[in-house]
């Protein structure tokens, strides 16, 4: 579904990612550890169109990707939920799950289904509705951003950190989410440096180590691997 | 009494104007961050369309209004086309420098054509009403019905319109925008578009109970400033109610106080409001 070849991507003379390769299959899980800049965001950011790769392929279903910009990507069907969420903090919860359907912003009564389907998910969106999205808690703010990136039907989605910050309880409950937006068909790209989670939920993973993939294998693979053991997961 | 209730509806009329202005402002301001101090040119240039409309071809007021709206909102849309986006990547002490480069380049073109004369713009609703023994001029009613009218109007647009509430997503988060695939270089346009329109119609519609020449828009937009800086950078109902308070505070000053220092007034307040509430009076919580 998704083939990223040879990416690499520069920030000045820097290279925060340099030769990365990735494909994910439809109706995946998959997952990229790595610590803090390692270059997960920055690989995400050149899916999602805000990094401009300066070589590398992107392929998304048969078409190439790269280099667009954000919203003919979110409207080719992937959508990024970022790190740190990127709310609209004055806007009330409803009308930020209202934009996150910008893309389908014609189709009325899709919208309408979209909110419902979110609410299900997040019954606690629902009773906060006529809140703004600033004064919600960090794990309601992570809620609502998934919540808003699925209001646009994505064919696959990008996952940021989506346990960073928050209580474990709450990490377990996230994690079951993904999990069950993955069953109801959507492919999945996460990023984590929870190995431990993460790798539970996961089919394959890659692990990145300053900006280039260092290994890869299947979650099992991963797991069992010393290395990754060590670095990420701490047993 | 009579002359205070007098001095309220001017400074309703005066607020009115004000506000149209400062909104424009503020819309901008939220998308890109940086004071636009062209846009005293933009309401100088949209005093001038409409004139020339009237005068040229002798078209009526309201046509000549729609005009100026068209040809000022898209002398915006230029202005950030040309010049702001090529500097989106730019230190932001660039854009500050462009902006007063177009200001000092658009008044110089106005002189060029118009010259430095004062005009005055007839306007068809010049009948003064009496009730109760205080005296409206139809302009003034129609600067204040006007301007409420265009309020009300953007107001809905940016609140109950997808294209609308873009611009107010981008203000509060840019890269959030991007990321739902709002097409930011789309609604930077717009915004413009409605901020040019919106100067346009403020000067078409003060302009006959002022004056049209090529320095018209100093004072106005300099005012402007203090107003969203008042009512809290980027903030619209900021822009809205700090137009209003502006136009009380003058009118009454220039009453009750002295008429030779109306103009200090709008930076003295400033001053007393950002001593006491320096983040503005509807500032922004966390960007």
């Amino acid at each position: 579904m998704l083939k990223v070849t040879g990416l690499t991507v520069k920030y000045g003379s820097f290279s925060a990612i340099e030769d990365v390769d990735i494909e994910i299959g439809k109706g995946e899980i998959v997952v990229l550890l790595g610590s803090n800049g390692a270059g997960k965001s920055t690989t995400f950011r050149a899916i999602s169109g805000l990094s401009k790769p300066s070589k590398g392929k992107i392929n998304f279903e048969g078409s190439l990707i790269g280099g667009k910009s954000p919203d003919r990507i979110v409207q080719s069907g992937i959508v990024q939920c970022a790190e740190g969420r990127k709310l609209f903090p004055q806007m009330t919860v409803y009308e930020n799950l209202i934009m996150g359907a910008y893309v389908h912003r014609r189709k009325k009564t899709q919208i309408k289904q979209a909110v419902e389907d979110v609410y299900e998910l997040f019954p606690i969106l629902q009773e906060k509705k006529h809140d703004t999205a600033g004064s919600l808690s960090g794990g309601q703010q992570q809620m609502l951003a998934i919540g808003r990136s699925l209001m646009s039907h994505p064919k696959l989605i990008l996952l940021d950190e989506p346990s960073i910050g928050l209580a474990p309880l709450i990490v377990e409950q996230m994690f079951d989410v993904i999990q069950k937006i993955n069953k109801d068909g959507t492919t999945i790209l996460l990023a984590e440096q929870n190995a431990n989670a993460a790798l539970k939920i996961a089919d394959r993973g890659y692990v990145f180590e300053s900006g280039s993939i260092v290994v890869q294998g299947t979650s099992e693979e991963l797991y069992a691997n010393d290395a990754v053991r060590k670095a990420y997961i701490g047993a | 009494m009579e002359l205070l209730v007098q001095q309220l509806f001017n400074g309703l009329t005066v607020g009115s104007v004000y506000s149209l202005v400062a909104l424009g402002l503020t819309l901008v301001y939220g998308i890109l961050h940086i004071p636009n101090f062209a846009h005293g040119a933009l309401y100088m240039l949209g005093g001038y369309v409409t004139l020339t409309m009237m005068l040229l071809w002798g078209l009526n007021y309201w046509l000549a209004i729609v005009i100026s709206i068209l040809v000022i909102g898209l002398l915006g849309v230029l202005m950030e086309r040309l010049v702001f986006h090529p500097l989106r990547k730019a230190p932001p002490i660039h854009d500050k420098i462009a902006a007063i480069g177009i200001l000092l380049f658009l008044e110089a073109l106005a002189q060029l054509i118009w010259g430095a004369d004062y005009r005055t713009m007839s306007t068809p609703y010049g009948q003064v009403i009496n009730i109760f023994g205080i005296t409206f001029t139809m302009q003034r009613i129609l600067i204040n019905v006007g301007a409420i009218f265009v309020m009300v109007m953007l107001y809905l647009f940016l609140k109950k319109t997808f294209v609308g509430s873009a611009i107010i997503a981008m203000s509060q988060n840019r890269e959030g925008a991007h990321l739902v695939g709002i097409n930011t270089n789309k609604v930077a346009m717009l915004t413009f578009m409605i901020s040019g329109g919106l100067a346009a119609i403020a000067a078409s519609l003060s302009a006959p109970i002022n004056l049209v020449f090529p320095g018209m828009g100093h004072l106005v937009v300099l005012k402007a400033f203090v107003i969203i800086i008042l009512g809290g950078m980027g903030s619209i109902p900021g822009a809205i109610v700090g137009g209003y308070i502006l136009g009380f505070t003058e009118s009454l000053g220039a009453t009750y106080i002295s008429n030779d220092y109306k103009d200090l007034i709008a930076f003295l307040l400033l001053v007393i409001i950002l001593s006491i509430k320096p983040q503005g009076l509807f500032a922004k919580g966390g960007h």
